[in-house]
């Protein structure tokens, strides 16, 4: 579909919302200050998402959420492993390292985070948009990134040569990193736009 | 000196001796290597999808079965000889499970099902795969001596 200046305005709006509703439930959460950039939208080929998530064999914690409801979509949390593994130690208040790869506590604890992240993002949406949309569980990785977002992209077996998503910077003090992508389902843009009247 | 030719998503590469192939953070997709071991060239593609059919235009370097043909046309133009190509594939992990659904459509192992069916269909014989798991793979493939490097960041390194 054809994305017009104002609706592209519209989106950013979302983003800017959804995710300052985020970092504030992080910043809740870990008890420190989180940082957010103003949301970048991108109608770009996937080919070059690579390029907006740097090296494609970093190793990222990955938390995946599918949104569903009427206007269906992807959101994306990722964290550099160093970043992932501080905010688990602040979660649990505690400086002793963490297997991220292998142990099931942080693990279970970056899911959770993720689901907090997500729900306070869709609070925003549905404010906006009028349309109820729920997380689903929670899933993650922590793997190299370019892997993770391949089987995203892919996940339903079909990809549009241009992928949409709102995408935000997170930063955090001390040296906490992530980033944000929301990524609406082929016919839910319309209809979100459309509920705002757009 | 040795030159490393990357190659993208839904992209393929070809390469002489001594150059080496290199796809980065492979999940689902499938790194697919072919080599000529007399003339030492090769190449390689990076899919994604199993097939374009039902799917309107679009780069078809993305499909198992629109890449590959794309990928030996090249190779021929090198002067490659089919009865010497040999294959060899890494990739197709399923990386992302959610507890209590069943994935639906395992696009990883689909991924690898079409690449074995294209290259049987072209007559290339697969010498090895390393396909599977939850895990992502960065490939480095020696289109000299056909060895295709692989490394994960949680399963150790491999040489197939």
């Amino acid at each position: 579909m054809e994305i017009t200046q104002i609706q592209l305005d519209a989106l950013r709006e979302i983003g800017n919302i959804g995710s300052g509703h985020a970092a504030t439930a992080l910043s809740t959460l870990l008890q420190r200050r989180i940082e957010m950039s103003v949301p970048e939208v991108w109608a770009i080929p996937f080919e070059q998402v690579s390029a907006l998530v740097g090296q494609l064999d970093t190793p990222q914690a990955v938390i995946y959420v599918k949104v569903e409801g009427s206007a269906p979509g992807k959101a994306v949390f990722f964290f550099p492993v160093e970043s992932a593994e501080i905010i688990v130690q602040a979660l649990f208040g505690t400086n002793d390292p963490m297997d991220l790869y292998a142990d099931e506590m942080p693990q279970s604890a970056l899911r959770e985070i993720g689901n907090i992240l997500v729900s306070s993002f869709l609070v925003a949406l549905t404010q906006f948009s009028g349309i109820p949309l729920q997380p689903s569980v929670p899933a993650l990785a922590v793997d190299m990134i370019g892997a993770s977002l391949d089987a995203i992209f892919l996940e339903e077996g079909v990809l549009d040569d241009t992928v949409l998503f709102i995408d935000t910077q997170l930063s955090g003090i001390p040296k906490i990193e992530g980033q944000f992508m929301y990524l609406p389902d082929e016919g839910s843009l319309k209809k979100l736009l459309g509920a705002m009247g757009l | 000196m040795s030159n490393v030719i990357s190659v993208g998503m839904a992209d393929f590469k070809t390469a002489k001796t001594p150059d080496i192939l290199l796809t980065a953070g492979l999940g689902s997709c499938i790194g697919i290597c072919i080599h000529d071991p007399i003339l030492k060239v090769g190449g390689m593609a990076h899919i994604m999808l199993p097939t374009a059919s039902g799917s309107l235009g679009g780069n078809p370097a993305k499909y198992a079965d629109t890449a590959l043909g794309l990928l030996l046309k090249e190779i021929f133009g090198m002067g490659a000889n089919t009865s010497r190509l040999r294959a060899k594939m890494a990739g197709g992990a399923q990386m992302f499970s959610f507890p209590g659904k069943p994935p639906v459509l395992k696009i990883g192992e689909r991924n690898a099902e079409a690449v074995e069916q294209e290259l049987k269909k072209h007559g290339i014989p697969l010498l090895t795969t390393d396909v599977g798991g939850s895990f992502g793979r960065t490939i480095h493939f020696d289109v000299g001596t056909g060895e295709l490097h692989i490394r994960t960041i949680n399963q150790g390194e491999k040489v197939i």
